[in-house]
């Protein structure tokens, strides 16, 4: 039980930089990008009126995440430009949260790197999405806003935003997992862990990606407007 | 003179009597508020007894789960093998404590509001039991996220050991690493109780629109966790940084303070966040249409009031690494 922090790592020595990879995380990571393809691709074969399972999955999801995407973007034009990125996060984050329940995987998510990388992702995406909508003068003159000295505590503020959205994944994944370890050694594995992987894994994993998405969205809206 | 196992021992009871005792405060209050609100609805509409005593309970039994997490990390403390430990072992043990204590106060009494105003709605709105339910699920689980932080650094600092690391200044490391995070979650708990409940308020009087409700609830809550996850930052950074030995008492005092720091600077901006998510659910109830604008005024108030969370991190950060 001592060794829960513990992370496989993978040093790689080029010419004195020495790169570390997480292996059982970029493994996992793989494994959820495959199962999303396969999706993709099941939903897709035999389109057709009378809709396959998979297409019918499919559809629920998108349509439920178009609407969501044009009701908080209040935008036609903007909404679809942005759906195909926070669609796949979603389906990514959800996927990644729930791997946990089966036995010998893990959660990418619980890994800090992940959802650090997916919190800078939103961040640039943010940024960007202000410059291109409002153009670079208006930009500027927002991280002036009330007064010029308020700039530094703007830009720590917006920074902040990339700390929250990615510890508040990565606390409850590890948290969840952390809890499921220490009680599955206490009851000797029986009766509660099943019901708690369906609690952390499935529905706080559940919650946390909305969360996450649901951010990344409103980070942008804020900036376009 | 006391022996360092002795030391160690007495350091785990201690603990273990602090985490249980300031732990148990927050579910009675909660649980307590859920039963006077149950008590008002049954009166509205006796009929409906049954289906509001059950959500009640259901809702009772959310809101002690911070409760539970610290009695579990009680027992564990008091059974644990102290035999052979180093004696900064004492010092995480008293952090690890205070760290689940202070930490399920805040979801403790913030999942009583989602609880209370469900039974409320059922007496309201009848026909939407079911939505009611799901969504003070829902919503009194996200609540429990802080002290789920609370119980994570509570859980690191028992099970690391600590033998390579000089006593002096990772003493009062430990203690702080606790300090910030259990004392910051007190107040993002309440405040992610507070959109959770106006939600169930607003689902019984608007049930169509409960899809948007929720949604506004989730985010939120979920921006007034952010002074928690500084907090949950802060220790990280606590225990994870080697200080170099010294005899100074100096540096120890910073890293304390740095703890006291963030831990108190965090509770009002999680208050704060909440009144601010609160207002928002409310009025996206009433005025679904403008939830576009209602979600973004929200977030643009709640990142003012955060700011000083963020001043509290920003003083930290200099007091670990500056000072």
């Amino acid at each position: 039980m001592e060794n829960f922090t513990e992370i496989l790592q993978l040093k790689i020595n080029l010419a004195g930089i020495i790169l570390s990879f997480n292996v059982k995380t970029i493994i996992m990571t793989w494994i959820v990008m495959v199962a999303l393809i396969l999706f993709a691709l099941l939903a897709r074969k035999k389109m057709g009126l009378v809709p396959n399972p998979f297409q019918i999955v499919a559809e629920l999801l998108i349509t439920a995440i178009y609407n969501l995407c044009i009701d908080t973007l209040e935008d036609e034009r903007l909404g679809k430009k942005y759906f195909p990125l926070i669609c796949a996060l979603f389906m990514f984050l959800l996927l990644s949260n729930w791997l946990g329940v089966i036995p010998k995987l893990c959660e990418p998510t619980r890994d800090l790197n992940t959802p650090l990388g997916m919190g800078i992702l939103g961040f640039v995406i943010a940024q960007y999405a202000g410059i291109k909508e409002k153009g670079l003068k208006q930009y500027i003159k927002d991280y002036l806003d009330p007064i010029f000295f308020m700039a530094p505590l703007n830009i720590i503020g917006e920074i902040a935003k990339v700390v929250s959205i990615s510890f508040r994944l990565f606390g409850n994944i590890m948290g969840g997992a952390i809890i499921i370890i220490v009680v599955s050694y206490l009851v000797y594995g029986i009766l509660l862990p099943p019901l708690l992987n369906l609690f952390f894994g499935l529905f706080v994993g559940t919650v946390q990606a909305f969360v996450f998405t649901m951010l990344t969205l409103v980070y942008i809206a804020v900036q376009v407007k | 003179m006391l022996d360092i196992q002795t030391l160690v021992g007495l350091s785990k009871d201690l603990s273990a009597g602090l985490c249980i005792g300031l732990g148990a405060i927050g579910a009675a209050l909660g649980e307590g508020y859920t039963a006077g609100f149950a008590n008002k609805a049954i009166s509205q509409r006796p009929e409906k007894g049954g289906d509001i005593a059950k959500s009640m309970l259901v809702g009772q039994a959310m809101a002690e789960s911070a409760a539970i997490f610290a009695l579990v990390i009680a027992v564990l403390l008091l059974f644990m093998d102290v035999s052979s430990a180093h004696p900064l072992k004492a010092f995480a043990l008293i952090g690890a404590g205070l760290s689940m204590g202070f930490g399920a106060f805040g979801s403790a009494v913030g999942g009583g509001y989602p609880a209370a105003e469900a039974c409320l709605g059922i007496s309201r709105q009848p026909t939407v039991t079911g939505e009611l339910i799901t969504n003070m699920l829902i919503g009194s689980a996200v609540c429990q996220t802080p002290a789920i932080f609370a119980m994570v650094i509570s859980l690191i600092l028992m099970f690391i050991g600590f033998e390579n690391e000089p006593l002096n200044p990772t003493w009062a490391a430990l203690i702080a690493a606790g300090l910030s995070t259990g004392l910051s979650s007190i107040g993002s708990g309440i405040g992610g109780g507070m959109p959770a409940g106006e939600s169930c308020a607003g689902i019984a009087r608007n049930p169509e629109s409960a899809g948007q409700i929720t949604t506004a609830m989730l985010v939120g809550q979920a921006v007034a966790q952010t002074p928690c996850i500084f907090g949950l930052l802060v220790s990280f950074i606590l225990i994870f940084k080697e200080p170099s030995a010294t005899n100074s008492i100096v540096p120890a005092i910073a890293l304390l303070s740095a703890g006291i720091c963030m831990g108190l600077g965090g509770i009002g901006p999680g208050i704060g966040n909440g009144y601010a998510a609160q207002g928002a659910v409310k009025w996206i109830a009433r005025r679904v249409e403008a939830s576009g604008t209602l979600t973004r005024i929200m977030l643009v108030g709640q990142a003012v009031s955060q700011s000083t969370a963020i001043y509290a991190m920003v003083v930290s950060l200099v007091l670990i690494f500056v000072l």
